[in-house]
């Protein structure tokens, strides 16, 4: 057993043991899941420590992965379909190692706040843990099937976590978060047997669901759905643009794009604080992790196609976003849609394909982990002390809660993009990527980054005023006294988690390079790769 | 009748030495009739005897079979009506097990326990139906199609109308005999018809497809779909579905979840053993007698789509689970559309996998309907925090029949829409891409339903005060027994 697999099964072994120990050690399961999180961060942080970006810069070539795991796992003749070998292939380049170390983070935030679950703890940490397994597994995985697995494997516990012990329309947004994702990844699977039957392993020969091998035109059988040089047409389309579209679909949805982000504002609102950190703080990434490991890895040439429709959704999506936030009465509704506008500039720089555009966007990815983590943290901390977080039941709390506030600055400022904080530097090189492209690459015209930064201010906008109305002015609640004795600030539980997210944002504000400098040689390789086509 | 008289002795002699391999059935045919002697001899409340005689019978034939066919390829018994090749072993086996499972289903069913006719003659019927179920997925003359479809039917209608007690059940089994008769008797015309077509009732005789192949089109399209209607029937695909959903609840459980399960399985194989001469001869000559394809494919598109949207306005469990199995049904078809000649160890795991997908959820909703009292899925609230095995296992069995990893229905389901893509990129048919298409679809259609019960059991809390205590009997160890081996499928499925 590996590194890699004894991060991404050791939660799964402490969520069985949670379910395997007695109903009357409860108030212990979130120590497991704590202590087993703990070392999830210790190998993570291993890791980071031992990660070299530069000789081993990933993408398509197996060699130059690191922690490599391929064992065979699946091995089945099934007559004329051929010969079924699917292995077991995990390893991490530059793309996905700042993932595991932000799910790490991420997900000791989301057990520390989990102590305000007080229902059902057996249920809520052993899913918990299980999608702590599933989230790493999708980071890990090099085999579209196994990754498949791995991306399925989310969506219940998801489900069940929002529809268990989430707010009064838990229901409804459970089943539309799942239904959202299932349509995107039911089509997914049909171009994953696309693929499978379009690839064949070069050693073997048999078809394969090895993803590196689909980057290679090489490997593709000739005249077969998805080969490069056959050109097949699917409803008078190009058959690789379709492929492009379905999977790039289903990891918008994730993303999530306009118009397929309904789903998210009421995930977020109904779920409870730690699901929606998770929500926000990982799983959007997994849509934007798709887009760059297996959307534009596998269809290069498609997607320079529609590059500018790419980078058309993310701009849209920056600017509907904000605005939708400046129009929000519920805090959490309002960060959940500047989530749908941060994650626009993720798109953004993923369409420009340039250096910049890209590593912007994973900077992104990683910077909104944290700020929109520590954003949703902070509802939380509101939210449980009066069950309410409406914009307009606060004001003056400035007064009455100085450390909280003063955290909220910090999110609120690093979120608008204040230099020194990592959101800056991130949103800064997405629009420096897009704004080159027309130059560099020609695929992506000016007018976007311009517009993309009208986005940033839009989103001073909504944060700022939001800040003056709830924190400054003369202390009124809606609750009256009764909430000014519950409005207590925040303890030294809320208080550590506040610090180190806001220690990690300001980190990669100040030192870039220690995202950068891990990733450059990765995002320059899948550059590389998408200049071949 | 002179002309027969010089090889009548050989004839004899083959016919003879072929029952060798007819061993497993002739085990059940032993086993039928000390059924009928134990129940008769040993009479209890239980019918103990009879369901060990019973159960010990079925293993004994599977142990022979094992014995027996073990590196049988393909055998052409009794004048070439009856073939046995690794297609038909798997099926039987398939076969075998589900007749085991419905047994212990049986036996620890409350409602048939404590119904005053006893259940011994049920346990009768089982040997039996096998028999049936086991010619079906091996005949290939159209006598013993007929034969072996009319023994599954029979046994069926006894089976549905064995504990009616008020009139919907008296209904549902009235229903099922008309509307099974009326199906065997068109299919029996079509049948007539294909012999006065040919002069032979052998499907895999050469001379059978050459005689078709001088008929008109018009005539050989409406003798095969009437054939295909009682195979439908059998099925139940759309448009010969109407039956099942009213048969299913009102059957006793135990007999719909064998129903749904078995026949439906059996009439798969039956369809693969009719259309194979077919694809042999047009593959051979290039002369497309009957377009199966495109058939089953309309079939099997209108199937998933009418099935899994009927399915999401269904509140009973059992009938929800029945128009799921309609939507299987379309998708299972989709696999025989795909399916040509060798590569059938896909379709033997979709069938494993839906064998027990299905067993269990009937199980399980017949665990809760008899701890709890509550068909009605909208009558489950709360009670996954109260019938917390039971639900949990339910949940994972219903993620299986959505088809979603790790769970087995998820590799069964790759399977299909592989075999379905392969064909499709063989034959570049866009009839079979609007199949993959209905497929994604109905998949995630499933998914309206399927969740409806989590949904009760856990995310809506209950008002009233749940009195109920969780009773394990055996049945739950089999019900745990067969939902680990869903996620063991799922993720190790060469163990198959």
């Amino acid at each position: 057993m590996s590194l890699l697999s004894l991060l991404i099964f050791l939660p799964l072994v402490a969520g069985l043991l949670i379910l395997i120990l007695p109903s009357a050690w409860q108030q212990r399961y979130k120590y497991i899941s704590l202590a087993a999180v703990g070392i999830q961060i210790i190998i993570a942080a291993f890791i980071y420590l031992n990660f070299d970006g530069n000789t081993f810069s990933g993408i398509d070539v197996q060699a130059k992965y690191q922690l490599v795991e391929r064992v065979p796992w699946i091995n089945l003749n099934l007559g004329r379909l051929g010969y079924l070998q699917i292995d077991y292939f995990l390893g991490i380049d530059g793309l996905s190692m700042p993932f595991l170390v932000l799910t790490s983070i991420v997900m000791l935030i989301a057990v520390i706040s989990s102590w305000e679950i007080k229902t059902n703890l057996k249920g809520y940490f052993a899913l918990l843990m299980l999608l702590n397994t599933a989230v790493l597994g999708v980071f890990c995985a090099l085999d579209f099937f196994l990754f498949y697995i791995f991306y399925e494997l989310m969506l219940l516990p998801l489900y069940f976590l929002i529809g268990m012990w989430g707010g009064v329309r838990r229901e409804y947004a459970a089943i539309k978060f799942f239904l959202y994702t299932l349509f995107g990844s039911v089509f997914m699977l049909l171009v994953i047997i696309g693929l499978y039957f379009s690839v064949t392993d070069p050693v073997t020969g048999n078809h394969t669901f090895n993803m590196l091998y689909m980057m290679n035109p090489a490997n593709y059988v000739q005249g077969s759905l998805f080969s490069t040089i056959a050109n097949q047409q699917l409803f008078g389309m190009s058959a690789r643009l379709v492929g492009f579209i379905v999977l790039f679909i289903a990891f918008a949805i994730k993303v999530p794009i306009i118009p397929l982000h309904t789903w998210l504002p009421d995930a977020h609102v109904e779920a409870p604080t730690p699901v929606s950190i998770i929500l926000a703080g990982i799983l959007l990434k997994i849509g934007g992790y798709g887009t760059l490991r297996i959307c534009v890895s596998i269809f290069p040439d498609a997607a320079v196609q529609s590059a500018w429709w790419l980078g058309l959704i993310g701009v849209v999506s920056i600017i509907y976003g904000a605005l939708n936030a400046l129009a929000q009465k519920d805090l959490k509704r309002l960060i959940a849609y500047s989530s749908v506008s941060h994650m626009g500039f993720v798109l953004l720089g993923i369409a420009s394909v340039t250096a910049e555009g890209i590593s912007g966007a994973m900077l992104q990815m990683i910077s909104h982990g944290f700020l929109s983590t520590m954003l949703f943290f902070l509802v939380g901390v509101i939210y449980n002390r009066v069950h309410s977080r409406e914009i307009h039941d606060f004001r003056g709390l400035a007064l009455l809660m100085p450390k909280y506030t003063a955290f909220v600055m910090i999110a609120f400022f690093a979120s608008l993009g204040l230099p020194g904080f990592s959101a800056f530097i991130a949103e800064a090189f997405s629009l420096i990527g897009a704004f080159t492209s027309e130059s560099v690459n020609g695929l992506l015209p000016r007018w976007m980054a311009i517009a993309g930064s009208v986005g940033i201010l839009l989103g001073a906008a909504y944060l700022l005023w939001t800040l003056q109305r709830m924190f400054f002015g003369e202390t009124r609640l809606m609750g009256g006294e009764d909430w000014r004795l519950k409005l207590t600030d925040i303890n030294g539980r809320e208080a550590f988690a506040l610090a180190s997210l806001t220690v990690f944002a300001l980190l990669l504000g100040i030192f870039p390079s220690l995202a950068f400098g891990k990733m450059n040689a990765s995002v320059l390789e899948l550059i590389r790769l998408v200049n071949l086509k | 009748m002179n002309e027969f008289l010089p090889i009548i002795s050989q004839l004899l002699n083959s016919a003879i030495s072929d029952f060798d391999y007819l061993l497993p059935e002739l085990v059940l045919v032993v086993t039928f009739i000390l059924v009928i002697l134990a129940d008769l001899f040993f009479p209890d409340k239980r019918s103990s005897a009879a369901f060990w005689v019973c159960v010990a019978g079925v293993l004994i034939s599977i142990f022979v079979g094992f014995v027996k066919n073990l590196d049988i390829a393909r055998i052409a018994l009794f004048s070439n009506t009856i073939i046995l090749d690794d297609l038909s072993i798997s099926f039987k086996s398939i076969f075998s097990a589900v007749t085991i499972l419905f047994a212990l289903f049986i036996r620890y069913n409350q409602s048939l326990e404590d119904h005053k006719k006893g259940v011994g003659d049920l346990y009768m019927l089982l040997p039996a139906v096998l028999i049936g179920l086991n010619l079906m997925s091996m005949s290939t003359s159209l006598l013993m199609i007929y034969l072996s479809v009319e023994m599954v039917s029979i046994a069926s209608y006894l089976m549905v109308g064995y504990a009616s007690a008020d009139s919907k059940q008296t209904e549902a089994a009235m229903k099922y005999a008309l509307f099974g008769s009326i199906c065997s008797a068109v299919m029996l015309y079509g049948m007539s018809l294909l012999y006065a077509f040919t002069g032979g009732i052998n499907i895999s005789d050469p001379s059978f497809m050459q005689n078709l192949s001088l008929i008109s089109s018009p005539g050989v399209t409406l003798a095969i779909v009437m054939v295909l209607v009682g195979i439908g029937f059998k099925l139940s695909f759309v448009p010969l579905h109407f039956w099942s959903p009213d048969v299913y609840e009102g059957a006793p459980t135990p007999v719909t979840a064998f129903l749904s399960t078995a026949p439906k399985i059996a009439g798969f194989a039956l369809l693969i053993r009719f259309i194979e001469p077919f694809d042999l001869y047009s593959q051979s000559s290039n002369n497309l007698i009957f377009d199966f394809r495109t058939l089953l494919s309309v079939a099997a598109i209108a199937t998933m789509i009418v099935g899994n949207f009927s399915a999401i306005w269904q509140n009973n469990i059992k009938r929800m689970l029945a128009y799921s199995s309609i939507g299987h049904t379309g998708f299972a078809l989709m696999a025989v559309v795909a399916f040509e000649g060798s590569g059938f160890r896909s379709l033997v795991f979709y069938f494993t996998v839906y064998a027990v997908m299905n067993m269990a959820a009937f199980m399980l909703a017949d665990r809760i309907e008899a701890q709890s009292g509550k068909t009605d899925i909208r009558d489950y609230k709360g009670l996954g925090k109260v019938l917390k095995l039971d639900f949990v296992c339910f949940v994972i069995v219903l993620v299986a029949l959505t088809g979603l990893p790790p769970t087995a229905g998820f590799v069964a389901k790759l399977f299909v829409f592989s075999s379905a893509f392969e064909y499709y990129s063989r034959s570049g048919s866009i009839l079979t891409l609007g199949l993959l298409i209905a497929g994604a679809i109905s998949t995630l259609i499933s998914l309206f339903y399927y969740l409806k019960v989590p949904l009760y059991a856990y995310l809506k809390d209950s008002q009233e005060n749940l009195s109920i205590t969780s009773k394990t009997n055996f049945l739950t160890y089999i019900i745990l027994f067969l939902t680990c081996a869903l996620i063991l499928l799922g993720v190790f499925p060469d163990i198959i």
